[in-house]
C-alpha cells in the first residue's frame, strides 16, 4: 500500500481549474516534492490530501483511507506544516507544542517528552518559554514544523517549509528535513528547485495544475534532457555579442557575471573559438550539469519564479 | 478533551492579550458605573419639579407640601397658581416639567371621586415623565389613602425599591451589555479563520463539536466576572435586588451563554475579522425590542411576537421580576426560553461550523 495515492485528482474553483487530474503514488518512507511555480497546484492538491477541500473529481487516500469518505482517520494520521507559519502567537512554543500533541490524543507525558525532543533538535530549547509572537521568520518555521512533527505521524505534509527565509535559515531547515528521510514519509512542495533537488528522493513538476515530468531529480536531468550548458569567465563581452549568442543558442543568461549558455547538442569549442574571434577574453570556461531548473524550462517553457 | 485544549489555548490567547481583557471586562464596568452614576445612588440630585396650584385649597396645599418634602423632589418656588405661567416657563426651558392640580381637586378627594392631575413635560424629554410618574403615585396613594389616576400599574414590592429607574433599567442594560459577547466570539472565530489558524486546526482530528465547545470556553469566565460587575456595581450604586440574587445571577448566565451562542454562529458564517460588524445588525435590533429602554406592548404584535420568541426580552422581564422580588417558580416560562434558545444555538453552531471546515 502506499502512503499517498491519487488517482486523476481535481479541483476546480468557479470554473478555473486548480489542479488536473493528478496521480501520484508516494511510497511508505519516501520523501516527495511537488516542484513548480506560484499558482501550479501544489498548495491545493495538498489541501486536498490535508481533507481541507473537497476534490471536485477523482480520488485520495492516505496510507489506505479515503480523504473524502473518511476524514478523520486521515487526520490522525498526518502531520501539516502550512505555507505560511501559523501559531497561536501569545503562546510559547511548549504550549503550541501541547496543543496539537493533545488534539491528537497524545498523554501530558508523551507531548512533554516528544516536545523536549523535537524543541531541541529544532533549536528552540532556549527560547522555548517566549511567547512565540517575538520570534524571528525562521524560528517561527522550525516551531511550525516541529507541530507538524509532534503527534509522531506517519505522513508528513510541508507546504513550502522555506518559503520567505534566508539561506541560513533555509539551510537548517533543510538538515532538519533531511533527517527525517526514511523515518517518515514526506510530502513536500516548494517552487525551490535547489530545495527539491537537496531534499527529494523523487520529484513531480506540477504546471497549471498538471504533473508534467515525474522521476529522481537524476533522472529528470538526464532522461528528459538532451541539453547541455556551460558556463564562461568573461572580459570585453559587448551586447552585441550577447545578443548575437542569444539568437543562436535557446538559452542563455548571465549568472554572477558569468555567461551560461544551454543547448541541445551545445559544442564548446564552437562557443570558446566563437568569442574569441569576436574578441572576447575567456578566462574560463566548463561544461556543468543541466539544473532542474533547465529541466523545467525545457518541459514548459517557461522559468520556475515567472 | 480536545475541546478543552482548545479552549485553553484561547483562553490564553485572549488573557494575554491587555487590550481584548480590557474591553471585555472594561465595559461592563464602564457601562454600569455611567448609568448608575447617572440615576441611581443616594447621591443622586432631587429633581426639581414645579407646581401649579389652580385649587388654591388646603388640601392641595398640604399635597404640595407632602411631595416636598420627599427626598427625590425639590420644589421650585414659586408655585404658580396659573398654568399659562408654567407652560410660559417650560416652553422657555426654564422649568423642564411641572404637575398640575386642577381647582376641584379638594372636593374631588373628599368626595372621594376620581383626581385629575396632569404632568407637563416636554415630548423631547419623556424619561423626566417615566422618572417622576411613580413618585408622585406613591405620595398620591400615601397622602389620600388612593392612587390618583395616572393609569401606571403599580406591583407590589415597589415599597423596598430605592430607585425605580436604577431597578427598571439595570437588566436592560446587562443584558445589552452582555450581547457584546456576540461580536467578539465572533470575531474571534473569524479572526482565527483569516489567520489560517483554523485551517490548521482542521488538519487534526478535532471534530466541530470540540471547536464551538473549545471557543466558548474562554467567554464563560468573562462572563462571569461581567455578570458581577453589573450586579455588583449596580447594587453599589442603587439597584435594590428584592429577590434572590443567586436566581437574577443564573438569568444573566444564561442570556450569556444565548450571546456566545449566536456569536459562534456568526462566527461560523463569516469569513474574516473586519466582518464580524455584521453581528451589529442583529444586536441592536434585538436590543430595541428586548424591552431594555421601552417596552414592547405598544409595538406591533408581529414586532411584539417577534420579540417574544427571541431570548433578550425573557432575560429582560426575567432578571427584573427576580430582582424586584418574584420567585424563580414565577419566571419558569422565560427560564426555560433561554435553556431552550441555548441549546438550539449551541446545536446550531456545531452543525454550520461543520460545514465550513472543509470547502
Amino acid at each position: 500500500m502506499n502512503a499517498v495515492q491519487t488517482f486523476k485528482l481535481t479541483k476546480r474553483f468557479n470554473g478555473l481549474v486548480a489542479v488536473n487530474g493528478v496521480d501520484l503514488e508516494i511510497k511508505k518512507g519516501e520523501l516527495f516534492s511537488l516542484l513548480g511555480p506560484n499558482g501550479a497546484g501544489k498548495t491545493t492538491t495538498i489541501r486536498m490530501l490535508c481533507c481541507l477541500l473537497k476534490p471536485t473529481k477523482g480520488t485520495a487516500s492516505v496510507l489506505g483511507y479515503d480523504v473524502v469518505k473518511t476524514p478523520f482517520a486521515v487526520k490522525k494520521l498526518i502531520g501539516v506544516s502550512p505555507q505560511d507559519t501559523i501559531l497561536s502567537e501569545r503562546l510559547n512554543c511548549w504550549e503550541n507544542l501541547a496543543l496539537i500533541g493533545k488534539v491528537h490524543g497524545l498523554s501530558s507525558d508523551e507531548v512533554k517528552g516528544r516536545s523536549k525532543e523535537l524543541l531541541e533538535t529544532m533549536g528552540l530549547m532556549e527560547r522555548s518559554k517566549d511567547q512565540v509572537r517575538k520570534f524571528s521568520g525562521g524560528m517561527k518555521r522550525r516551531l511550525s514544523i516541529a507541530m507538524a512533527l509532534v503527534s509522531d505521524p506517519q505522513v508528513l505534509f510541508l507546504d513550502e517549509p522555506t518559503l520567505g527565509l534566508d539561506p541560513q535559515a533555509r539551510r537548517a531547515i533543510w538538515e532538519y528535513i533531511a533527517e527525517l528521510k526514511g523515518k517518515k514519509t514526506i510530502l513536500l512542495t516548494t517552487h525551490y528547485m535547489e530545495e527539491a533537488d537537496f531534499l527529494s528522493e523523487r520529484i513531480g513538476i506540477i504546471d497549471e495544475g498538471k504533473v508534467v515530468a515525474l522521476g529522481t531529480a537524476q533522472e529528470l536531468k538526464t532522461n528528459l534532457l538532451e541539453m547541455r550548458s556551460m558556463v564562461v569567465s568573461t572580459e570585453n563581452l559587448t551586447a552585441e555579442v550577447i545578443a548575437d549568442l542569444r539568437s543562436k543558442y535557446s538559452r542563455l543568461e548571465i549568472v554572477k557575471g558569468r555567461l551560461r549558455i544551454s543547448h541541445k547538442d551545445l559544442d564548446f569549442k564552437e562557443i570558446v573559438d566563437y568569442l574569441h574571434s569576436r574578441g572576447v577574453t575567456v578566462y574560463s570556461a566548463a561544461l556543468e550539469q543541466p539544473t532542474l531548473e533547465d529541466v523545467f524550462i525545457q518541459i514548459t517553457g517557461k522559468r520556475l519564479r515567472d | 478533551m480536545k475541546f478543552w485544549e482548545i479552549g485553553k489555548r484561547n483562553l490564553r490567547e485572549i488573557y494575554r492579550n491587555p487590550v481584548l481583557l480590557g474591553f471585555l471586562l472594561g465595559m461592563p464596568l464602564a457601562f454600569m458605573l455611567v448609568f448608575c452614576s447617572a440615576f441611581g445612588g443616594e447621591q443622586a440630585s432631587p429633581i426639581a419639579m414645579s407646581v401649579v396650584d389652580e385649587d388654591h385649597s388646603q388640601t392641595s396645599s398640604a399635597f404640595i407640601q407632602c411631595l416636598g418634602s420627599i427626598e427625590a423632589i425639590e420644589l421650585n418656588e414659586p408655585i404658580y397658581s396659573e398654568k399659562s405661567q408654567a407652560r410660559e416657563e417650560l416652553e422657555d426651558g426654564r422649568i423642564s416639567f411641572y404637575l398640575f392640580i386642577p381647582s376641584g381637586f379638594e372636593e374631588a378627594t373628599q368626595a372621594q371621586q376620581t383626581v385629575n392631575l396632569e404632568l407637563a413635560y416636554k415630548a423631547a424629554d419623556p424619561l423626566i415623565g417615566l422618572q417622576v410618574k411613580p413618585i408622585i403615585e406613591a405620595v398620591g396613594a400615601e397622602f389620600l389613602g388612593m392612587a390618583p389616576p395616572l393609569n401606571v400599574e403599580l406591583k407590589g414590592t415597589e415599597s423596598k425599591i430605592k430607585n425605580e429607574t436604577v431597578n427598571f433599567f439595570a437588566p436592560g442594560i446587562a443584558v445589552f451589555g452582555l450581547m457584546i459577547l456576540i461580536s467578539t466570539a465572533a470575531e474571534i472565530i473569524a479572526g482565527d479563520r483569516e489567520k489560517g489558524f483554523l485551517a490548521r486546526m482542521f488538519t487534526t482530528p478535532a471534530r466541530p463539536s470540540d471547536f464551538i465547545l473549545g471557543y466558548s470556553l474562554p467567554f464563560i469566565p468573562v462572563l462571569i466576572v461581567s455578570t458581577l460587575i453589573y450586579l455588583g456595581v449596580g447594587m453599589a450604586l442603587g439597584l435594590t435586588v428584592v429577590g434572590n440574587l443567586g436566581h437574577a445571577f443564573l438569568i444573566f448566565f444564561l442570556i450569556g451563554l444565548c450571546s456566545i451562542g449566536i456569536g459562534m454562529i456568526v462566527g461560523s458564517l463569516i469569513k474574516s475579522e473586519s466582518q464580524a460588524g455584521v453581528s451589529w445588525i442583529f444586536i441592536v435590533p434585538m436590543a430595541m425590542i428586548s424591552g431594555a429602554w421601552f417596552s414592547v406592548e405598544g409595538m406591533p404584535s408581529a414586532v411584539k411576537s417577534v420579540a417574544g420568541a427571541l431570548p433578550f426580552i425573557h432575560a429582560i422581564d426575567g432578571s427584573r421580576a427576580v430582582i424586584n422580588g418574584s420567585s424563580l417558580s414565577a419566571i419558569m416560562p422565560d427560564l426555560y426560553w433561554l435553556v431552550g434558545w441555548a441549546v438550539v444555538l449551541f446545536v446550531t453552531g456545531i452543525v454550520l461550523f461543520r460545514r465550513t471546515m472543509v470547502s
